[in-house]
């Protein structure tokens, strides 16, 4: 992209390109990174009626397609209906699934339909590495999703996966698995979000392993899809694929689960809400009038990096890695290319680091025993 | 595609594909194909009309005349149209 | 919690990266010619994990 245009989408635009949206809190796993801290449903989700309502406001406002996520997306009991309802509208879906729902009935059905995406989640090449994430299990469950959706016909479907220092290792093994299934491999960045914040000092790459990481992407271009996530990497060199910038309230947002709009899905705190999809006005009033918003599309002072030669590449990074590990937005990402970012967490004294507003995590503190199967300290049973 | 090329794109009729969505933008507008999930910057106001108006005429000068691009600025909206053909945004009116 | 521009005070190798990241000129000319369109693919937007 142009720095001009790049610029001119800093302004905001008249409507998201694309959104995420949480349809539910409740996951029937409980991966330790989860960046909504998900796993029990909010009583106050919106009704199927209300996200109707939404998906209405959505198409009027031409957003291409929403991102559905959570939450497990697929454990809400009127899914299937919402996304036919959207497709219908024009709004295109994907969505995010540990793959427990995609049976061979399902993945028939979605091969057949037009505008729907489905991107499965597996964080490990082996069900050692992911487990070890994601839980219990859920490799082989994801493994089954994919096989079923590839035996449907269904071509270029997603395999998703946050980069960790454990699997970083991984990715020819993860673009092997996805090309087996004829599906797309997508890599994201670890945020210390929601329940991230936990483990992101122990799981996000090292310098070394991010240098790495970018070769890897540079070398195989729009193949791997990132979503513009790594752009803070783009201080090594040439730009990685994509827009290279912080969406946050200017082309991108978040819509959770009780219709509350946050900046982006890594920021989900009071500090970057919107507002509620069910105030007057709508989503629609949220997106164009909040002052939040507002104040993002504004230009942001590069602060303490304006002497930095890179910061047109990084832009700065990404505003919620720097928010949830305590660092000031206006400087460094804390995986700066250059190092200033971790120079900043090891000279960051006992401050107190935000903690995400929203915790539904379920109810099982780690002092209970762990049960039979629990093998492995960072993993949770699903209820 | 291949035809797009061959003959001078000026010369034939085209309209916005049906699987493509055309969003008005402060600074032009965006293109999305829902196929193929590329989106498309117009970064001018006149093209987004031009390319409005491709399905009303016969050929797209008619429709570069019609919004009023001048004869010193068709190369460029017709190397945009080439782009937009090129990534299947716009094809030929008369394909099926 | 501030930073002082000590903390951020390039180090030689920073210097060296920065120069050798930094795009040629002419790279840069090239791309301002003609913008009226700009493609880019949006697939992987907007999902999370």
């Amino acid at each position: 992209m142009s720095a001009t245009l790049v610029e001119q989408l800093e302004t905001g635009l008249d409507a998201p390109i694309c959104l995420t949206w949480e349809l539910t809190y409740a996951c029937n796993l409980a991966c330790v990174h989860c960046l909504s801290s998900s796993g029990r449903r909010d009583p106050r989700e919106l009704t199927t009626e209300e996200c109707q309502g939404v998906i209405d406001e959505l198409e009027r406002m031409q957003v291409f397609y929403v991102n559905i996520g959570g939450g497990e997306p697929t454990v809400r009991r009127d899914f299937w209906e919402l996304v036919e309802y959207a497709v219908a509208h024009r709004v295109g879906v994907k969505f995010s699934t540990n793959g427990s729902r995609i049976s061979a009935e399902r993945a028939q059905w979605l091969a057949g339909c037009d505008y729907v995406d489905v991107q499965v989640s597996l964080d490990g090449a082996t069900s050692e590495v992911n487990d070890a994430v994601r839980g219990p299990g859920s490799y082989s469950t994801a493994i089954t999703a994919m096989e079923n959706l590839a035996g449907a016909g269904f071509a270029g479907f997603k395999l998703s996966v946050v980069v960790t220092r454990e699997n970083v290792s991984q990715l020819d093994e993860f673009k092997r698995l996805a090309d087996g299934f004829g599906a797309q491999l997508r890599l994201t960045r670890l945020r210390p979000s929601g329940r991230g914040a936990d483990v992101w000092g122990e799981l996000h790459p090292t310098a070394a392993q991010q240098r790495e990481l970018y070769e890897w992407l540079l070398a195989h271009g729009e193949n791997v899809l990132t979503g513009d996530s790594f752009f803070h990497l783009g201080g090594y060199g040439a730009a990685l694929p994509g827009l290279n910038l912080c969406g946050a309230g200017r082309v991108v947002c978040l819509i959770d689960p009780i219709g509350d709009v946050y900046a982006c899905p890594f920021v989900i705190h009071d500090e970057f809400r919107a507002g509620n999809v069910r105030e007057p006005g709508g989503f629609a009033r949220v997106w164009r009038e909040s002052a939040l918003f507002g104040d993002l599309r504004r230009p942001q002072h590069a602060g303490a990096c304006a002497s930095c030669g890179l910061f047109d590449k990084c832009r700065g990074g990404c505003m919620a890695a720097k928010f949830f590990t305590g660092l000031p937005l206006d400087g460094p990402d804390p995986e700066c290319v250059l190092g200033h970012g971790e120079r900043l967490l090891a000279a960051r004294g006992d401050d107190p680091i935000p903690r995400p507003s929203v915790d539904m995590s379920k109810r099982r503190p780690r002092r209970r025993p762990a049960r039979a199967c629990d093998e492995n300290p960072l993993t949770v049973i699903p209820a | 595609m291949a035809c797009a090329a061959s003959t001078d794109l000026l010369d034939r009729g085209w309209r916005v594909a049906p699987q493509v969505a055309l969003r008005p933008e402060p600074f032009g507008a965006l293109v999305y194909h829902f196929g193929t999930r590329r989106l498309t910057f117009l970064r001018s106001r006149l093209l987004l009309d031009v390319v409005r108006g491709l399905d009303e005429h016969a050929t797209a000068r008619e429709a570069c005349d019609a919004a009023g691009v001048q004869a010193s600025e068709r190369p460029r909206y017709s190397r945009a149209l080439t782009t937009l053909a090129g990534a299947g945004m716009i094809v030929p009116q008369d394909a099926s | 919690m501030s930073i002082t521009p000590e903390q951020l005070e390039k180090t030689d190798e920073d210097r060296e990266r920065e120069e050798k990241t930094t795009a040629p000129p002419e790279a840069e000319e090239l791309v301002v010619e003609d913008l009226l369109v700009e493609d880019v693919s949006i697939d992987g937007m907007c999902g999370v994990y």
